[in-house]
């Protein structure tokens, strides 16, 4: 059965207080943080982008995956910030990973949820028997046009899986997935475009709850199960608020949700929004224990896994930086360093 | 066109295996008047960085504070952009130093 | 084979926004020619020090160029050393009448810095460097300014200590009609100017400059003819690694003790024989580095004995960059090698004025190309 033998994430050192946006626009940040569950979000470097942060990700991925880069079959790069409008982040990655080129390789847009598409492709090769281990990964600097309601989540940060058989690898067994699919315009962003558009409160009811609770309950009615088998539950995270609304109308607890809430400290990295809640459950997850996950990409789908962990991911554990940890290892920046560092100004 | 896809492409290899790499700072200046082409990053440091294995190397010094410019400071070598290119030029990557 | 100075032009050094490469390189090789007593054609050649024709003027095949001006249609060579290209060209000269190839050449060092923008020539400048080094984003200034804070924290040196060497320079400079500036600074000046690369400040750089010179030289015996021969006694020349990173040392450049540790022998004498030096202070820490590498002063004490007015006009024992240096004479980069020598040769002539080092003999000129990666040094004697 296909699980994931490792994973790395890596959250870009830069923060960005929600009140020094709130402040420039002369907003009420305790409006503002209280509307969106959010107090801060993650900026990369002047000199990061989607692709040096997935090899980041994806170095420690290897590492505790404790696979040989050259044994990756495959690489499925979901973005939304590729660094070229032609020319694939797959290969770049490939190449300063070193993983040789004998590999599956393509990269992948369907706004934040790219990079769990490309998870279930990778399992399809697995499972087919194609390939033995795949990497995937999800990493996006997102854009947020200044003065819009995106400006305030729209974050950075990269997250990798590498997906594979073996039973005395798998820290986490995939036990279901599926997805719900649909053309709904909520968000988009056009070819040459800096900045993309969405349509406000249309982004909610008909777009992100519609296709979560679908998928939700999709996965529940394919795996026979009700929300209290599981002991964790991960969803896609636009903002602080929305995981929190879809979780309790799927009957999910506030403490199944807790651990995945990265969002609330680093923003929404798109891609890496959903992959990173993942993430900080399985740093802490015990052997044994359920995990349910729904992702969501505007336009719309979401892709829905259930995932079991083994014995195995005690051991793995001890070979990460905790997402918590590197949520933490942080500087602040001014309003204008932000704009420095997004290449605004 | 700055920079040639050629000799990036040539660089490729060796650039990837240099990734991850840690040494520590043998000397430390701050740029502060560039070249044309680093013109958006300035200020910034560069480093010369004695590598585990011996080799020293020089670079810039990414995600710093003012504390970490110090002789002895461990770093490692992490993959960066080099610089801001033209919207029709190729993104050259390469080795740049983070304070451990 | 001796090999003697029949005459020496150097150009003013400055903003020259007036003139153009051409009539630069003509006023140089015209005013040279006219102090030797020689006609054009009565040149076997010409060598040219140069670095950056190519690369901001788009003009290569520079010694064909510069042929049309000189007004006879002998042998050509455009010689590429970055900074010590003025130095190189003199070098290959001299051997040129060494070989016995030709009996009397002429070098031109040139260059016409201020008709590009400052990046432009921050960029040009750093064609100089390494590959390594332009990828760190590194400049020219930063470069040195490595070599500084080690030089610094090695030796306990104080920013105070190398602006010295900036004011001293400059204090020369008020004495040279032909400087690219002639008014004196101070060490609060230096200390409050714009940081460049810490801890290298505006006035701790050589400026961004315009100018030609040049001289005749022969291997023929000139002693009759000509009443105050100025003969080259040592011409040697060494390279080290492209990059600052690659060497043991960012204190000391080893091309500089090679090549006047060689210069010395061949001339037979000691640093302590020399009275006066022309020395490539392209930043301030570049000359305290010098007369240590030179001998003049010990380890440590360059930037300190400077400080102590040790190589100043009037008071020190060996006077150093008596045109004002490449601080306050200018630094055309082609053109500072060539504009070495011609000082050196007024100076031991006597003819150098206000600037006089009283009773020089023996004079040596410093010129180095990258972050020392070549050195050219030139002994001269009376």
């Amino acid at each position: 059965m296909t699980g994931i033998v490792g994973y790395g994430t890596y959250v870009p050192k830069y923060r960005l207080k929600l009140s020094e946006i709130a402040q420039v626009w002369g907003k009420d940040t305790a409006e503002i943080e209280n509307g969106l569950r959010i107090s801060e979000k993650a900026v990369p470097g002047f000199d990061e982008d989607s692709v040096t942060m997935a090899v980041e990700a994806a170095k420690k991925a290897i590492a505790m995956a404790g696979i040989n880069p050259s044994s990756l079959q495959s690489v499925y790069f979901g973005s939304e910030s590729h660094p070229y409008a032609v020319n694939p982040s797959s290969t770049t990655l490939g190449e300063y990973l070193g993983i040789g080129n004998n590999y599956f390789a393509a990269d992948l847009e369907f706004a934040c949820k790219a990079a769990t598409a490309g998870m279930q492709i990778t399992t399809g090769l697995i499972d087919s028997e194609n390939i033995k281990y795949g990497l995937v990964v999800g990493s996006d600097t997102a854009q947020g046009k200044p003065h819009d309601a995106l400006e305030y989540t729209a974050a950075s940060a990269a997250c990798a899986y590498i997906l594979g058989n073996k039973e005395t690898e798998s820290i986490a067994k995939i036990l279901e997935m599926s997805s719900f699919s649909s053309d709904t315009p909520d968000f988009w962003r056009r070819d040459g475009a800096k900045y993309p558009s969405h349509f406000g409160r249309f982004t909610g009811e008909p777009a992100y709850f519609t296709h979560v609770i679908q998928e939700g309950k999709n996965l529940l009615a394919k795996s026979k199960l009700v929300p209290k088998d599981f002991d964790y539950c991960v969803f896609h995270m636009p903002n602080g608020k929305f995981p929190r609304v879809v979780a309790k109308k799927l009957g999910f607890t506030p403490e199944q949700l807790a651990p995945s809430l990265t969002v609330d400290k680093i923003g929404n990295p798109y891609s890496a929004s959903s992959l990173m809640g993942l993430a900080s459950v399985l740093d802490s997850a015990k052997p044994k224990q359920k995990i349910f996950f729904v992702s969501y990409g505007s336009g719309a789908g979401s892709d829905g896994f259930i995932f079991e962990t083994t014995k195995e991911i005690l051991q793995k554990q001890k070979k990460t930086i905790p997402v918590l940890k590197q949520m933490e290892d942080k500087i602040y920046i001014s309003y204008p360093q932000y704009l420095r560092q997004t290449h605004t100004i | 066109m700055i920079t040639s896809p050629v000799k990036l492409w040539r660089r490729q290899k060796n650039t990837a295996t240099l990734i991850g790499k840690k040494g520590k700072i043998l000397q430390w200046t701050i740029i502060r008047v560039p070249a044309k082409s680093f013109m958006d990053q300035a200020p910034y440091p560069v480093v010369i960085v004695k590598m585990q294995n011996g080799e020293n190397m020089i670079g810039q010094l990414v995600d710093w504070q003012k504390k970490d410019l110090i002789i002895g400071k461990e770093v490692v070598a992490v993959l960066r952009r080099l610089r801001t290119e033209h919207a029709d030029d190729i993104i050259y990557y390469n080795i740049k130093f983070k304070p451990l | 084979m001796k090999i003697s100075i029949l005459g020496a032009h150097a150009t003013k050094f400055g903003e020259l926004w007036n003139v153009s490469p051409r009539a630069l390189a003509k006023e140089a090789m015209e005013n040279a020619l006219k102090a030797s007593g020689l006609k054009a054609s009565q040149i076997d050649a010409l060598f040219v020090g140069n670095m950056l024709s190519g690369i901001l003027g788009n003009q290569a095949n520079l010694g064909s160029l510069l042929v049309e001006e000189l007004g006879a249609q002998v042998p050509a060579f455009r010689i590429e050393g970055a900074c010590a290209s003025g130095g190189l060209a003199l070098h290959n000269a001299i051997n040129s009448l060494k070989a016995g190839q030709y009996k009397t050449v002429l070098v031109l060092g040139i260059e016409k810095m201020t008709d590009h923008s400052q990046d432009e020539i921050t960029n040009a400048l750093m064609s100089a460097g390494s590959d390594e080094e332009r990828l760190a984003g590194a400049t020219f200034p930063g470069v040195y300014a490595l070599m500084a804070q080690a030089y610094m924290q090695q030796y306990k040196v104080s920013e105070e200590d190398l602006a010295c060497v900036s004011v001293k320079n400059h204090y020369h400079g008020t004495l040279n009609p032909k400087a690219q500036f002639q008014f004196p600074i101070t060490i609060a000046d230096v200390m409050r100017s714009a940081k460049i690369a810490d801890p290298l400040k505006l006035l701790d750089c050589s400026p961004i400059s315009d100018g030609a010179a040049a001289v005749v030289i022969t291997s023929e015996n000139i002693i009759k003819k000509n009443k105050k021969p100025i003969r080259i006694i040592a011409s040697e020349v060494a390279t080290d690694t492209l990059s600052l990173h690659d060497r043991k040392s960012f204190t000391s450049l080893s091309s500089v003790v090679e090549a006047s540790t060689k210069a010395y022998k061949k001339a037979g004498l000691n640093p302590s024989d020399i009275d006066v030096a022309e020395i490539h202070d392209c930043f301030s820490i570049s000359e305290a580095i010098a007369t240590e590498d030179l001998g003049f002063s010990k380890k440590g004490e360059g930037a300190r004995d400077i400080a102590k007015g040790k190589r100043t006009l009037f008071k020190g024992d060996i006077i150093c960059n008596p045109s004002g240096g490449l601080k306050a004479c200018g630094h055309p980069v082609g053109a500072t090698g060539i504009k070495q020598i011609v000082e050196l040769a007024e100076q031991l002539r006597g003819e150098a004025g206000k600037r006089q080092v009283e009773g020089a003999r023996i004079g040596l000129a410093h010129n180095v190309g990258g972050s020392g990666t070549i050195a050219a040094i030139h002994i001269l004697q009376k």
